[in-house]
């Protein structure tokens, strides 16, 4: 009889971390998207770090209960991921990076000329932060998600609230001395 | 966690107007049907190890009861206690002599012959020390090889003194 009732709280609790982890998916399955597309740039690419960031949740799903911020968590598994995939994935050519930015940046009420002029800026602006080193690049990438604050860029970058602050303020000057070099030499 | 009003601020002080672009990037909506996706492909992800199922039925749980715990441990105590009777009755242990016999060797030292091999000790040859000869005499005695003289006169010579047979030169 103790051999029945532990199958049928297996599958009980089996149950409960596939609802669990369901709910994981459709809370926090966007805000992954978004952060691996911010540095993969690629819409397949940023979609499989994602799945697979659920995946190795799903390998590690005794743990969830221990969790405290799920979201941060989930953040960071998925950050390590794009990371890894970012350091194994060859430079991308900068008309890949274009072509990709207009398939996915809106432009509602712009011209033909105007969005190409946008288009152009933004491929700029992204290849300047690709020269940046990799801790302020890092900082800057998730500091322009409103949704993570500092402390929780710290917690994710496994680094202290005062050292977010102090590489963003590098990483700030450091991109406006990259763009300004690049207005000089046009 | 919420950020603060604060923190917002904080954040966005010294921010470059080239910053929009990744706000833009951030703010990028997902894929539509990604959660769907995301969801199928956990669904299809192995769960644990997979085992081959042996082919014939078998009622549930019959590996739990008593009878199947007894006979298997049945079946692991013969297969060891097998097992080392098998060993034991193969090891053929040689009888042990009385007496030690010591072999008979060619030397009785028990070392390599010389095989009458000698060994002599390599000498160094001394000087030879030549006498030394007078001129005269060796003229004297070129000159009697060219002539030879009388019997007659040899012997009176050879009776008359022994000077001229110590004055002959060494050669």
């Amino acid at each position: 009889m103790e051999i029945v009732e532990s199958a049928v709280h297996d599958e009980a609790r089996q149950h409960a971390e596939e609802a669990a982890l369901a709910a994981l998916v459709d809370q926090y399955a966007s805000t992954l998207y978004r952060v691996a597309f911010s540095v993969l740039r690629n819409q397949q690419d940023a979609e499989d770090a994602v799945q697979e960031a659920f995946l190795r949740v799903l390998r590690h799903r005794e743990t969830l209960g221990e969790i405290r911020d799920h979201r941060v968590w989930l953040v960071r598994i998925v950050w390590n991921i794009v990371l890894d995939r970012k350091r194994r994935a060859k430079t991308r050519p900068e008309t890949d990076d274009i072509a990709d930015l207009s398939r996915v940046l809106p432009a509602k009420g712009l011209t033909a000329e105007q969005s190409a002029s946008a288009l152009q800026h933004h491929a700029r602006v992204l290849q300047c932060v690709e020269k940046l080193p990799a801790r302020e690049r890092e900082v800057i990438l998730l500091s322009a998600f409103e949704e993570l604050s500092s402390v929780e860029i710290a917690a994710v970058l496994g680094v202290t609230e005062s050292s977010v602050r102090s590489r963003l303020f590098r990483a700030r000057n450091l991109l406006a001395e990259l763009l300004q070099h690049k207005r000089s030499t046009k | 966690m919420i950020p603060t009003t604060e923190d917002r601020f904080d954040r966005s002080a010294g921010a470059l107007a080239e910053e929009e672009t990744l706000g833009i990037i951030a703010m990028l909506p997902a894929p539509a049907g990604l959660e769907d996706r995301i969801k199928a492909g956990i669904h299809s992800a192995p769960r644990r190890g997979m085992v081959i199922a042996w082919p014939f039925e078998s009622p549930r749980n019959w590996i739990h009861s008593t009878g199947m715990r007894v006979a298997a441990a049945a079946a692991i105590v013969v297969a060891v206690a097998g097992g080392g009777w098998g060993v034991y009755s193969h090891i053929q242990v040689a009888p042990v002599p009385s007496a030690f016999v010591d072999p008979q060797l060619p030397n009785g030292a028990g070392r390599f012959s010389t095989a009458g091999a000698m060994h002599v000790p390599q000498t160094v040859e001394g000087p030879i020390v030549a006498s030394p000869v007078p001129e005269k005499k060796v003229q004297e005695t070129g000159k009697s090889s060219q002539k030879s003289p009388p019997i007659s006169a040899k012997k009176s010579k050879a009776g008359g003194s022994n000077s001229a047979t110590h004055e002959e030169p060494v050669r």
